[in-house]
């Protein structure tokens, strides 16, 4: 009797051990753009913050992953989600049209929609323009499209470096990049108006891009996204960041 | 004549019941399965409030904060005086009034493009230096009304969308709630009926099988049936039936043995077992009830001579015609035997032993003047003799050698006669000093 006692406590332990093991939370490799605010900047204090950053936070929690931000250029999401380097790319700020047929895709976690910012004498459509467009975004493929001369940046910074040095007579960019222009005054005193453009390829669903090596991610983060739009974090999120709702 | 037996009518029980079994199972099945429907329509409605219409309502949150952002921005554009405030918000109105949120929702939309609309007039004519208008703010103020009912409007349009999926799943609980009623009155019904049958065709044969078995007995008559539906039941009563039957047929049988057992084979009187039985149980009620009562033994007189002249079939016969004269001249309460050979005892109930002396007078006179018929035609006379003694207050074995003692004295005194035995003496104080 006391050996059958034993054993099942033995196996209680094992058991126990087992689950504890099995409870260590997974790490989540998230790849997110260098100086791409509001949606990922380090803050004031040197942490890494932004819309895309917290929301990436608030997925992790939900499926009690830890996770491990990796800040890199663009240019490199797709060879290091294609390679396994990185689980998840936080690229949504800036939309990569080559990411999108080639990566999968979460649920969108906002929606979006491309301004043109010019003068009032340069309005969009004169072809031969000189724009100033994300390097790899779709904006940039659209600029082509239309005949116009892209001027690709990389971040932020350059895009306003090319608008206020005369490089580019108009800029075509998401609207969370032109929000983040409008916050500043050298920016502001350029005068540009901004003009949404409605075409199709330039608005939209914007989503997190999945390693192809973690397909099961998928399934997680579209439950684990729909958990936080309905228990309130994704919102306070949003407020922190943005202006309006952008879901 | 054919031995077909005739086929029994009626159905077996576990077939019967079996069957009914099996319709109350279909019925609870089909009940249950459309509880079961109604239950997954419930469980379909809630998914779908979960899945579709709890984000819808999130949804129609967000737009709502949407305009209500609108508003503000419109307040702070007549609030602030800096261009910069002004154009910042300005720009806020451009993109809340081009977000795909808001173009989703005609009516938002709409507003939001006349709030934009409105909004980027009044940037541009401040920025173009012309002087505000309280016109301007009072315009503004009836488009911020209109708004704030735009946005009440939105609000209730995502709640109403969790009222029609709460309508659904408490329409189908209430269907769901009736089928239980129905589902349960089924239940109720088929137990009634099932209890009802039980009690019908097997509780209430089997008491009526249960009481004729307490009863059984072949001096009753033959048990009766409501014949029964089940043949199980049809069965146990032809069992019975033929039971009794056999019962009567033992006891025919067994009285027939307790007869041979009882009577003398030639004579067809009692035996002497018999008779002893049957004598002490009446002696001993005449000494209880202080009844007279007396016995007698008598002897066919010689009886060894006939015999040897005549043959046994004759002696035979002789005993034969004297058991016939007992029955025709004694009295049907008397109890007579065979006691042995051409010995007879007799006891004769309520009364002593000169009555009994006339009963027995006439019997020897019966057969003093009968002739018995032999075989070969001719024709023999036995005489009797019989002695008589008082049984009323001594042991029957006592009586019954009194009496053998008074045959005795009667074959002494020339046979032929009746002699009763003196009682017996009792010794007087004079006598025993």
């Amino acid at each position: 009797m006391s050996r059958y006692l034993l054993l099942f406590l033995l196996a209680l332990l094992l058991s126990t051990r087992v689950a504890a093991q099995g409870g260590q939370p997974a790490v989540l490799r998230v790849l997110v753009p260098t100086d791409a605010a509001p949606m990922a900047y380090h803050d004031e204090t040197g942490r890494l913050t932004g819309f895309s950053v917290e929301v990436v936070r608030a997925l992790c929690a939900e499926i009690r992953a830890t996770c491990q931000f990796d800040v890199t250029n663009q240019d490199e999401f797709l060879d290091r989600l294609q390679q396994g380097r990185a689980d998840l790319a936080a690229s949504g700020v800036f939309e990569m049209p080559e990411l999108r047929g080639k990566l999968p895709q979460a649920n969108p976690y906002y929606r979006s929609l491309s301004l043109w910012l010019a003068g009032q004498d340069v309005p969009p459509g004169r072809a031969g323009l000189r724009v100033a467009v994300v390097q790899g975004s779709i904006q940039e493929d659209y600029a082509r499209r239309q005949g116009w001369e892209p001027r690709p940046v990389r971040n932020s910074r350059e895009l306003k470096r090319v608008l206020l040095g005369g490089e580019a007579q108009a800029a075509l960019v998401p609207m969370i990049v032109a929000l983040h222009m409008q916050k500043s005054e050298a920016f502001r005193r350029l005068g540009l108006l901004p003009t949404v453009l409605r075409a199709p390829e330039l608005g939209g669903d914007v989503s997190f891009s999945i390693s192809p090596r973690r397909p099961e991610l998928r399934q997680e983060i579209n439950m684990a996204l729909d958990r936080i739009k309905r228990n309130g974090a994704y919102d306070r999120i949003n407020s922190r960041f943005l202006p309006f709702r952008v879901s | 004549m054919s031995g077909v037996q005739p086929r029994p009518r009626g159905v077996h029980a576990d077939q019967a019941f079996g069957l009914l079994a099996g319709v109350f199972v279909l019925a609870f099945s089909v009940a249950v399965l459309l509880l079961a429907d109604d239950q997954q329509r419930v469980i379909d409605t809630n998914s779908r409030l979960q899945e579709r219409t709890v984000p819808e309502i999130i949804r129609y949150q967000r737009l709502a904060r949407n305009l209500e952002q609108l508003r503000q921005e419109g307040e702070r554009i007549f609030a602030v005086s800096s261009p910069a405030a002004r154009q910042q918000s300005m720009f806020v109105v451009t993109l809340i009034a081009s977000h795909p949120s808001v173009l989703e929702h005609p009516g938002a939309a709409a507003m939001a493009r006349e709030t934009e609309y409105f909004l980027g007039q009044v940037v541009r004519q401040w920025a173009d230096g012309r002087p505000r208008s309280a016109a301007q703010y009072e315009q503004w103020q009836r488009l911020s009304g209109r708004l704030g009912l735009q946005i009440d409007d939105v609000s209730v349009e995502g709640v109403d969308l969790a009222s029609g999926e709460l309508n659904q799943a408490l329409a189908a609980m209430k269907l769901a709630r009736y089928k239980l009623l129905i589902v349960l009155v089924l239940v109720g019904f088929f137990l009634l009926a099932f209890i009802v049958l039980v009690r019908r065709h097997l509780i209430h044969p089997l008491q009526r099988i249960d009481q004729a078995l307490s009863n059984l007995s072949a001096e009753q008559p033959e048990p009766t049936f409501n014949t029964s539906r089940m043949l199980e039941i049809q069965a146990v009563e032809e069992g019975i039936r033929e039971h009794h039957a056999l019962l009567i047929q033992n006891e025919e049988i067994r009285r027939g043995l307790e007869a041979l057992a009882n009577k003398d084979g030639l004579t067809g009187l009692m035996n002497r077992r018999y008779f002893l039985q049957a004598a002490e149980m009446e002696q001993q009620r005449a000494q209880r009830y202080r009844r007279p009562v007396t016995v007698a033994m008598a002897d066919l007189d010689s009886f060894k001579k006939l015999n040897d002249t005549y043959g046994h079939a004759a002696g035979d016969a002789v005993l034969r015609a004297f058991a016939e004269q007992v029955r025709e001249t004694l009295r049907q309460s008397d109890l007579v035997c065979r006691y042995g050979g051409e010995e007879f005892a007799f006891l004769f109930p309520e009364i002593g032993p000169a009555e009994t002396a006339r009963l027995a007078e006439r019997l020897r006179l019966a057969c003093a003047g009968h002739d018995v018929p032999l075989a070969d035609g001719r024709r023999v006379r036995a005489t009797v003799s019989i002695g008589l003694a008082d049984a009323s207050e001594c042991p029957i074995e006592s009586a019954l050698r009194q009496a053998d003692e008074a045959l005795y004295e009667a074959k002494r005194q020339g046979r032929n006669r009746v002699v009763i035995s003196p009682p017996p003496v009792t010794n007087s104080p004079q006598e025993n000093p």
